[in-house]
Order: structure tokens, then C-alpha cells, then sequence
């Protein structure tokens, strides 16, 4: 069921009538949920960009699926960097002291190593993650999509339910 | 083709998911808060915390938990502590810094030692601070008594475990060596020649004349010669003395290394010595290193979590599905600390001796995360008729000082069974006290127990021996108990003493029961190390020996015949050229 659910929101994403940059900035913050630990306050941030930029809210949602593997993949490496920065870079101790006695800052778990980690990769591959997602789209676009948009499977999908919840959300032109 | 910038409509179902999630916090709160403060404390204790209900009211700065329950981290089914309710008013704006300050805490109902359904430890008796001290507790070493079964037992002695062999095998070397350096000195002084030329020219100047001036130059450069010898041959005696005292001093050493292997048998008879410690160590050891853990268990703890200092702390992250991590902690100086409990006010429920319970009052205060930052020690007073507790962890400097004391008078003492003996103590009612201090990694600790009504019950199960049948006898007489466990020296090298009233009246009974049989076991050991020893360092005894006589005897062959030709030259000479006012050098 989540693999068809993925197959939905993929062809759906792809085939929208946002523009590429909207597909591929819905990727790119999609990517950052699933990047880093999901329960964290910068996340709710993200989500609310989701939802108010007009960006594509089903790539934002596949960028989410398809990075949650990856996030655990490369979550040793999260630590390592979240580790080195916290407590490996003394000119930084200065900076983490004032956010983790002020207001809010602490809830938001900068201070965990995994946290800080996830957020420093997603955020430093935030934008080569987006032209690539732009670039990849409209490829796509521009080949295979005419033939899949006039396939059965495509239509079959078009016709569900799924399809008009998602037409909700997306991209204005 | 322009694109918008914001989505406008999705402000409403933003806003709407934003009141939803404020709604399910507001619903959720109290279970939330209740499922983060078990999982904190089962992390804190190493046990399982489990809270019956937790309400958060948060616009009076208020906590209340109904049914708080701590498991025992060392005891499987017991519990640490059961509360009935606990209230805890605390400061709101803290909470945005994600740092808890309980300004007052109530409890009531606290109960100590209740018995529980299932294992509530969560750590293994290897992980974190109780792997620490139980590694801790098994350096402290108990012995053992085998007594019941009134045979001692004689392991056989490794040829590799002895001290003497080696003492003898270096010995010997340096011996050799000796005897080298000794040998090439002899060889070096040359003193043969010296001497038949110094004879030669003596027999030569017998009949010269005073005036023949070369050959009374030729005497005198002999002479010289001589001299020369003569130092040289001291020299060398005096290197032969000093050696030889040092190989004497080797051989001292293989008696100590003897000795030291006479004790390493001994200890295979698997008998402590008759002494009253030995046998003090062998029978309530063990309950006393298990005080001893527990104190140092809560203190490390205490330690670990209420660290000096204002250095970032690293602790484990939460625990999720992805890698937890770990979450660093920066205090800074002048702000609140993470956690503090500036007061508790407690009603602790204890029971005397299985009568109805009756409610203490105990207090705690300054229970930080940061000592450093609120710059006060923690501290725990308890006191009532029978029961006496003061606490006081002072991490406020680099350097910790912990100190805790407890005392209570008629209460009922757990069951102790003597390791070592086929026998178990019911105490009854009594008093117990415990001191432990930790200042840095010194340790002071003192557990005393002392009972009259005391009740001996023998294992049925338990083979039938002579001592075993004579230690009953001596045992079921004592009415009272007195036990006494002192630990001192620093954490990694503890020293743990025991004495009780037991252990004295068991060992002048064993040194009359067992005294004759230990004696002849240990004549045996000795001379089964004897055996094993004595053909290795017998040769090198007799190495060093020989090596000291014979040296010195050369050398004090060749001095002599260097004295005879110095004689027999200054004479000659002294004949030839006696003159008026001429006097040879």
C-alpha cells in the first residue's frame, strides 16, 4: 500500500502543473523532513514552509519518503559531523551557549548531535539538491512524461480518490 | 509566466493543523509529560519508573503524580520507593529554555523496600554506573571459608608460580656475569711480571754499588711498579668486596622470595588465616561490599548527573527510531541551571521491626543538574525517634565531596546467609548504620549492624562434618550480633575490614578444632615448595660461594707476593744507599 502510494505521489509530482523549480523546491524541503529526526521543532518550521510557499506539496512529500531512508543510512555520519561540531570546534562553543540558554532555542534539540548533523547536511545540500531536482524534472519532462501522462496506469491513478485530495494542494499557477 | 510566491489558501489549513496540534498537546500533554518523565527516570535510576497518572497544569505552575513507583536497580523484585503523590510547583518561563526549576516539591506516602511483580532493572549488572560498581565491588576481594566439609585442601603447586626460581635464575646470572668482570680485572693487573721483575732487580742490587745510578734508577721505576700494582689490586678488592655483598644480597632475597612462596602455597589451602578479621572478611564480606556498592551506586550517580564544572556535558540522546546520538549540554554562569528542586518536603513512611508504619519528615534541597551555577550543595536530612539521615553532595567545586549517613534503630534486619557456612542469620529487629563519604576518590565508609535477638538456622540440606557440626554449636550460643565493615583508601584500591562478635567466638574455636590440621598442612606446602626450590638454588648458593672465596683468595695471594717483592726492594735499596742525611722515598 506505501509502495503505491509512492508510485501515486511520484507520477502525480512529475506530471503537476507546477513549474519545475515548485517540483523541485517541494524535493528539496521534503528532503530536509526526512533528512533529520522528524519530532523536532525546525520541522514543524518546514512543514508550515510546505504548506504556505507555493511549492509542490506531494514532491515535498515524496523529497520527505524518499530521504527518510537516507536520513537513517547516513545517521552515523549525522553524529559524527553534530559530535565535531558541538564539542570538536571551540569557536563555536560560544554560539551553542547563548542558543542553549535562551528562549525556545533548547526545544528545538540543535544540541543533539544527530539533530544539528541532519540539519547542517540538509540545509548545505539544500540547494545543489534543488537545481538537480529542477534539472531532473525537466528531462523528464521533456521525454518519458507524454507517454506515461497516456498510459493506463497514469489514468487509472488520475481517476482516484487519492488524485483529488492531492488537487487540493497543488501548485498554483 | 509569473509564479506566486505564498500559497493564500493554505493559510487556513495551516492554522487549522496549528489548532489541532495545540489541541492535541493540550489533550496529550499529561501523557506526553508522563512517558518523558518515566523514560528520564528509568534512564537516571537504572530502573523502571513507572507514574499512575501525571497532570500538567501549567498556568499555576503546577505538577501533580499520582502512583510514582521506582524500581530497585539492584534487586529484582523489589521496588525503591513507592509515593502516593507527589506535587511539585514549578517556575513556567524556565520551561521555554527547555530547564526545569521545581521551586517546592511535596511528596507524600514515600515507602521504602515494597515488593513488586516483575524485574523492574533495565540495565545489565555490566552497563554504566552499575557495571562501575559491581567491577568495583569484585576487586574487593572476600575470601573464602571452606569449613563444613573439615578437610583442607592442598592444590598442586606450579613450578611457574613460585618467586624463587626466578630470584635463583637471576641470581646465577649476575653471579656469571661477576665472575666475568672479576676475571678479566685479575687478568688485567698483570702482577706475575711486576713481581719477578721487582725479584730480579732486588737480587741484582745485592751486590751493586751506591754509585751504579742506573741501576739504582732501574729499582726505583720497580718500585713504582709495585705501588702501582698494589693500588691496582686494592682497587679490584675493594669491586670483589662491594659485588660480593650484593650477591649476598641476592641471596638474601631468595629467603624473602622463599617466604613469599611459603604464603603462595598457604593461600592454596583455601583456608584464611585463623585470625578473626580473615574469618570476619569470609562471613559477612560480602553483605558489607553489597552496602558498600549501593552507596557508591548513588553517589556516582549523583556524580554523574550533578557533575562540577561548567564544561558542555554530553549525555545520550532520546531514544528513537533513528540513531539517538548524543545531546550536549553548555551551561553558562548567572542563569538558571537545567534542573533544579530548590526544596522537597517529604513524608516517608518506615516501618519498625513489622509493626504499623509511622510517617517521618524528611527534607531535600538544592538538587541541581549545575552545582557550579547554583552554588550550593545538595542536601537530604531525615530525622525522628530511631531514624537519623543527613546527605550532602557538595559538587559545588572541582573537586566532589559526597557525604551521606544513615542510622536506624529497631528495625527489621534482612536475613544474612554466611557464604561460607551452611548457615543463615534471621537478626530479628536491631540497628543499622551506614557512613559513606567520597571526597574526590578518597573513600570512608562504615556499615554496623548490631541485633539481640539474633536466631541461627542451619541448612537441613547441607552435608554433615565434624567442623561444621562444631562451628553450629559454637554459633546457635550467640544470642546477639555485632557486625562491623570499615572500607577505606581510595575508589580503584579499596580496603574493606570486617570484625563482628561471630567471627571471634568462630575462630578461638577453630584455632583449638583446626589449628593442628592447618599446621601440618602448612608443613606440608612448605616443603612441597621446598622440593620444587631448593635443587635450583642450591648450585647457585653454592655459585656465589665459591665465586667470593676464590677471587678473594687470588687476590690476596697476588697482594701478598706484591708486599714481599715491595719489601725486599726498599730493603736492597734502603742497604745501598744508606748515607748520612740521604733517606729513600
Amino acid at each position: 500500500m506505501l509502495v503505491l502510494k509512492l508510485i501515486q505521489s511520484l507520477i502525480k509530482t512529475l506530471h503537476s502543473e507546477g513549474t519545475p523549480g515548485q517540483v523541485a523546491a517541494g524535493i528539496a524541503l521534503g528532503s530536509i523532513l526526512g533528512l533529520t529526526p522528524l519530532l523536532n521543532l525546525h520541522n514543524a518550521v518546514v512543514f508550515a514552509l510546505i504548506v504556505v510557499l507555493n511549492v509542490s506539496f506531494p514532491a515535498a512529500m515524496l523529497g520527505w519518503a524518499l530521504f527518510v531512508p537516507v536520513g537513517f543510512l547516513f545517521d552515523s555520519a549525522f553524529d559524527t559531523i553534530g559530535r565535531a561540531l558541538l564539542l570538536g570546534t571551540p569557536a563555536l562553543r560560544p554560539l551553542w551557549t547563548t542558543l542553549d540558554n535562551a528562549a525556545v532555542a533548547p526545544l528545538t534539540n540543535f544540541n543533539n548531535t544527530v539533530v544539528l548533523g541532519s540539519l547542517v547536511c540538509s540545509l548545505v545540500f539544500w540547494l545543489p539538491l534543488f537545481f538537480a531536482a529542477r534539472r531532473g524534472v525537466v528531462r523528464y519532462r521533456a521525454t518519458v512524461a507524454d507517454r506515461i501522462q497516456h498510459s493506463r496506469l497514469y489514468r487509472a491513478v488520475a481517476a482516484s480518490k487519492l488524485y483529488t485530495v492531492y488537487r487540493l494542494f497543488r501548485p498554483e499557477p | 509566466m509569473r509564479v506566486a510566491l505564498f500559497r493564500w489558501k493554505a493559510i487556513g489549513p495551516l492554522l487549522l493543523v496549528g489548532v489541532v496540534g495545540v489541541g492535541s498537546w493540550l489533550v496529550f500533554a499529561d501523557r506526553i509529560a508522563k512517558a518523558t518523565a518515566q523514560a528520564v527516570g528509568t534512564t537516571l535510576v537504572g530502573a523502571r519508573v513507572e507514574i499512575d497518572r501525571l497532570h500538567l497544569d501549567l498556568p499555576h505552575g503546577r505538577v501533580e503524580i499520582r502512583g510514582l513507583t521506582v524500581a530497585s536497580p539492584f534487586e529484582a523484585l523489589e521496588n525503591l520507593l513507592q509515593a502516593d503523590a507527589l506535587v511539585a510547583d514549578i517556575d513556567p518561563l524556565p520551561l521555554l529554555e527547555k530547564k526545569v526549576v521545581i521551586d517546592r516539591l511535596a511528596a507524600t506516602g514515600l515507602r521504602f523496600g515494597t515488593p513488586r511483580l516483575t524485574d523492574g532493572r533495565t540495565g545489565g549488572r555490566s552497563d554504566g554506573v552499575m557495571g562501575q560498581v559491581t567491577r568495583w565491588g569484585e576487586q574487593l576481594q572476600v575470601p573464602a571459608l571452606a569449613l563444613p566439609t573439615g578437610t583442607i585442601n592442598i592444590d598442586r603447586l606450579d613450578l611457574g608460580q613460585l618467586n624463587t626460581p626466578r630470584a635463583a635464575a637471576a641470581l646465577a646470572a649476575r653471579a656469571d656475569s661477576a665472575r666475568l668482570a672479576w676475571e678479566a680485572g685479575l687478568g688485567g693487573l698483570d702482577v706475575t711480571a711486576t713481581v719477578d721483575t721487582a725479584k730480579r732487580l732486588a737480587e741484582r742490587l745485592r751486590g751493586a754499588k751506591a754509585t751504579d745510578v742506573r741501576l739504582l734508577g732501574d729499582a726505583r721505576r720497580a718500585l713504582e711498579q709495585v705501588k702501582r700494582a698494589q693500588e691496582r689490586v686494592l682497587g679490584l678488592e675493594r669491586s670483589v668486596a662491594s659485588g660480593a655483598a650484593a650477591l649476598q644480597g641476592g641471596v638474601a632475597g631468595l629467603a624473602d622470595a622463599k617466604q613469599r612462596d611459603y604464603a603462595l602455597a598457604r593461600g592454596l589451602l583455601k583456608l584464611p588465616g585463623l585470625d578473626a578479621p580473615d574469618i570476619g572478611a569470609a562471613l559477612f564480606g560480602l553483605a558489607a561490599v553489597d552496602r558498600f556498592q549501593r552507596a557508591l551506586y548513588w553517589v556516582q550517580l549523583g556524580r554523574r548527573y550533578m557533575p562540577p564544572g561548567l564544561l558542555p556535558r554530553a549525555t545520550p540522546g532520546p531514544s528513537r527510531a533513528r540513531r539517538a546520538g548524543m545531546t550536549v549540554r553548555f551551561p553558562r554562569a548567572h542563569v538558571e541551571p537545567a534542573f533544579l528542586l530548590r526544596t522537597a518536603e517529604l513524608s516517608v513512611e518506615l516501618g519498625a521491626g513489622g509493626a504499623a508504619p509511622r510517617t517521618y519528615a524528611a527534607r531535600l534541597s538544592d538538587v541541581t543538574t549545575d552545582p557550579t551555577l547554583h552554588g550550593r550543595p545538595a542536601t537530604a536530612s531525615a530525622s525522628a525517634p530511631g531514624f537519623r539521615l543527613g546527605a550532602v553532595l557538595d559538587h559545588v567545586r572541582a573537586t566532589p565531596r559526597d557525604t551521606v549517613a544513615a542510622s536506624l534503630v529497631g528495625v527489621a534486619l534482612p536475613p544474612l546467609r554466611l557464604p561460607s557456612l551452611p548457615l543463615r542469620i534471621e537478626p530479628g529487629s536491631g540497628t543499622v548504620a551506614l557512613s559513606f563519604a567520597l571526597q574526590g576518590d578518597q573513600v570512608r565508609a562504615r556499615w554496623t549492624m548490631q541485633s539481640d535477638r539474633v536466631r541461627w538456622v542451619r541448612d537441613s540440606g547441607a552435608a554433615a562434618s565434624a567442623t561444621g557440626d562444631v562451628i553450629w554449636r559454637v554459633v546457635s550460643a550467640i544470642a546477639t550480633l555485632e557486625v562491623s565493615a570499615s572500607l577505606t583508601g581510595s575508589v580503584t584500591h579499596p580496603r574493606l575490614g570486617v570484625s563482628s562478635n561471630v567471627d571471634r567466638a568462630i575462630a578461638d574455636r577453630l584455632r583449638a578444632l583446626l589449628g593442628a590440621e592447618l599446621a601440618a598442612a602448612e608443613r606440608r606446602v612448605r616443603a612441597q615448595v621446598d622440593s620444587l626450590v631448593d635443587g635450583q638454588v642450591a648450585p647457585v648458593l653454592a655459585q656465589v660461594e665459591a665465586l667470593g672465596g676464590d677471587v678473594t683468595g687470588r687476590l690476596g695471594g697476588q697482594r701478598a707476593q706484591l708486599d714481599d717483592a715491595r719489601k725486599a726492594l726498599e730493603q736492597r735499596l734502603r742497604e745501598l744507599t744508606r748515607l748520612p742525611g740521604v733517606r729513600l722515598p
